[in-house]
């Protein structure tokens, strides 16, 4: 079922196309990592999903419906640019967000002391935010949004501001809701959380798409892999391939860029004639390394046509 | 969940923290306490020098059925006199003289009695004055009429003291001069109340916006319930507040009147605190007359209408700034309009029904203040009530909806402040 269904959507700001015709969707119990540059579109994209504006062209279908009022509470959203009431005490903020919600008073006080309590955070309740250091507003926040347990959630750069323990916590509770067939977007720009997290992946630069789809896909069909050969043996295998594709020599070691799978597999069968093989790896790029060439080739072109 | 639960939830939210905020505390506390010392002080102090130094009081009785028995009830303080009315104002402007009782020849008929004082001074001996004249006159009427005894002490009808001023000037009602002031005051309050609670919307508008709570509220809401939301909880915060203080005024006020009354030693307070005479309240240095309900309804209405107005435009402001000190210029089309009621007030309570104030009080930005100003002052037309009121609500619909427009964009504005220029596209792009 698709939680989410993005259909060439368009946002014009005055003469600048924030977002052009986009189009993806969401399938449930999905981490789908969104991605861009700083002001490529996702906010924008983020702020049509939740309601916050409205999208002058294309469609938006939530759980297979329009958005209307009502789906803005089967969302959990996490501003990237988020904060809390600095002179209110914990327990009513989040009070206040689970009632705008759609929960009741009683709901939304026992929600809060039980997800206070799973972030490691009990005890605040009575607290003013101002009393609260940053990455502990940060995680009465992130309780804020998932306080009403949506089924639908969005978390714009829901790391910042954590140290390395609390990252962790948080990815334990993203992982524990994706088993429970929750959805999730993750807008960040931590490529090693999304390579950890995400299942699939839709990047967006200048308000366009540039990559949607499966992650490992991406990844594999990208065309930038590199294979890593050890042996033992002559090497002769190696004559056959070009010298520009070999990226690294040493004795029983071969680093060489490949473009596809099958171009490996002809590799590995030649190699196997006469060596023994004791390493064989087909490195994908990192997507660190994938984001950077979009948005320089993207750039490049920008200027070209300039 | 429907809607208007989402707008009350936000009510209830905004009205309950500020409630319970030190700063509304404290606010409605000290308030109170300091128009308390205002009230209640010089009052007492009215009320034991009383006592203690007796005033000259001529009378010049010209129905010669009054003064024997004024004289004979307190010889100290009243005396006989045959001088002109002239003669006896100037002794008062002297200062030889307290005040002077001219009590005409058909005070049996009329029931008018005229005291001519320097202004102030208290009110123990007018009330006296009132009192005794008050029983004589009564007894006197109904034995001509023949009525019983037993009717008499039923019947509670008292006579009416025209209270005069002499000044250099000549001599005025004391009470034009008080609903005069009482206007001025009531206009002065909505004044000080729709800029007080205005501009803690801004605040509250500017906050939710720098500490960006405001995009986590929109993705659960929409802008128009979110800003109405506010102003609505804040509202009833400030309506809170001037409740309490009437309240706390009616108290203080009737409990400080009794126990000014108990070092007067009054004799027959009970009778006062029947009839007419109980809405004048005592121990204070004036007297104040009864107050129309009506006054208290126009002040509510243009308060609330007034607060609406102005909160609705202050949202619209603190939603277009990202910090509250940027928000002084474009303040300025809503202040002005706020104060200038404020600066053409002299003008206007010295003739509440002329074209100026009239024309003033027509105009829905001024309405609030200037129209309950002229509401207590003087008999407004009721063609002209009912004008400002249907003006002034749909310049606050009018209001709402431009300040919704302005605000849906202007909360997810962050950077340079805008110019009006900008506003007006906000407007216009505005679905």
């Amino acid at each position: 079922m698709k939680v989410l269904d993005v259909n060439s959507v368009t946002k014009v700001f005055g003469n600048y196309k924030a977002v052009d015709k986009v189009s993806f969707s969401i399938e449930e119990g999905k981490i789908f990592g969104l991605l861009g540059p700083n002001g490529a579109g996702k906010t924008t994209i983020i702020r049509m999903i939740t309601n916050i504006f409205a999208p002058d062209e294309g469609s938006i279908k939530i759980f297979g419906e329009d958005i209307n009022s009502n789906s803005k509470n089967q969302i959990g959203y996490l501003p990237e640019e988020r904060g809390l009431y600095k002179k209110t005490k914990v327990i009513e903020q989040l009070e206040y967000f689970g009632r705008l919600k759609g929960l009741t008073r009683n709901e939304a006080h026992k929600k809060a002391k039980y997800w206070l309590e799973k972030v490691g955070a009990n005890g605040w309740e009575n607290k003013k935010i101002q009393e609260l250091s940053k990455g502990m507003a940060q995680k009465v926040q992130f309780v804020s949004t998932i306080l009403h347990e949506p089924n639908f959630m969005i978390f714009d750069e829901p790391f910042s501001g954590f140290d390395p323990i609390n990252a962790e916590l948080l990815i334990n509770i993203l992982l524990e809701m994706k088993s429970q067939g929750k959805t999730i977007i993750l807008s960040t720009h931590q490529m090693y959380q999304v390579e950890k997290l995400c299942d699939d992946i839709f990047m967006i630069n200048k308000g366009k798409q540039v990559l949607n789809g499966n992650l490992r896909e991406i990844k594999k069909n990208y065309g930038k892999n590199n294979l890593i050969i050890e042996f033992e043996g002559n090497g002769n295998f190696l004559k056959s391939i070009s010298q520009n594709q070999i990226i690294d020599y040493s004795e029983n070691r071969a680093e060489i860029k490949i473009t596809s799978y099958d171009e490996a597999q002809q590799i590995l069968k030649n190699a196997i004639t006469d060596n023994q093989i004791t390493r064989f790896e087909i490195e994908e790029p990192p997507l660190n390394q994938i984001f950077i060439d979009i948005v320089e080739k993207n750039r490049d072109e920008y200027e070209t046509i300039k | 969940m429907k809607q208007s639960n989402k707008i009350w939830t936000i009510i209830s939210f905004e009205f309950i923290t500020r409630v319970k905020s030190k700063g509304f505390i404290i606010s409605t506390i000290l308030a109170p306490i300091f128009l308390i010392a205002l009230i209640i002080i010089p009052g007492l102090v009215a009320s034991f020098s009383m006592n203690e130094t007796s005033k000259h009081i001529a009378v010049i009785d010209q129905s010669s059925i009054v003064v024997d028995k004024l004289i004979r009830d307190d010889a100290k303080t009243f005396f006989k006199s045959n001088s002109s009315v002239d003669e006896l104002k100037k002794q008062i402007l002297n200062g030889k003289l307290d005040a002077f009782l001219l009590i005409p020849n058909d005070v049996l008929q009329k029931g008018e009695v005229t005291v001519f004082t320097p202004g102030g001074g208290g009110i123990g001996y007018i009330e006296k004055i009132d009192k005794i004249i008050s029983d004589i006159v009564r007894e006197k009427r109904l034995l001509n009429a023949g009525v019983d005894k037993k009717v008499i002490t039923i019947v509670e009808q008292g006579i009416d003291i025209k209270s005069i001023k002499v000044t250099t000037e000549g001599t005025q009602k004391d009470y034009t001069e008080f609903f005069s002031i009482f206007g001025y005051m009531l206009g002065f309050m909505i004044y000080f109340l729709m800029f007080m609670y205005g501009a803690i919307v801004m605040r509250g508008v500017i906050t939710e916006k720098v500490n960006r709570i405001i995009e986590v509220i929109n993705s659960s809401a929409k802008p128009m319930e979110i800003m109405m939301g506010k102003i609505f909880g804040i509202g009833g915060v400030g309506l809170l507040q001037v409740l309490i203080w009437v309240i706390l005024l009616a108290v203080v006020t009737v409990a400080g009147g009794s126990i000014a009354t108990m070092f007067i030693h009054q004799p027959s307070l009970s009778s006062i605190s029947q009839g007419a005479a109980a809405t004048q309240i005592k121990g204070l240095p004036f007297d104040i007359p009864q107050i129309p309900i009506g006054v208290w309804f126009a002040f509510v209405f243009f308060f609330l209408v007034g607060y609406f107005m102005y909160s609705a435009l202050f949202a619209a402001v603190g939603s277009a700034v990202d910090q509250e000190e940027d928000a002084q210029q474009l303040q300025m089309p809503i202040t002005m309009p706020l104060i200038i009621p404020i600066l053409f007030m002299p003008a206007i309570m010295a003739n509440p029904d002329g074209t100026l104030a009239i024309v003033l009080s027509l105009i829905p930005f001024f309405s609030p203040i200037i129209m309950t100003a002229r509401i207590a002052a003087t008999s407004v037309p009721l063609w002209q009530i009912a004008t400002s009121v249907v003006l002034t609500l749909g310049t606050l619909l009018l209001c709402v909806w431009l300040a919704s427009k302005i605000y849906r964009t202007g909360i997810l504005m962050y950077g340079k402040k805008p110019s009006f220029k900008e506003l007006i596209k906000w407007i216009r792009l505005a679905k």
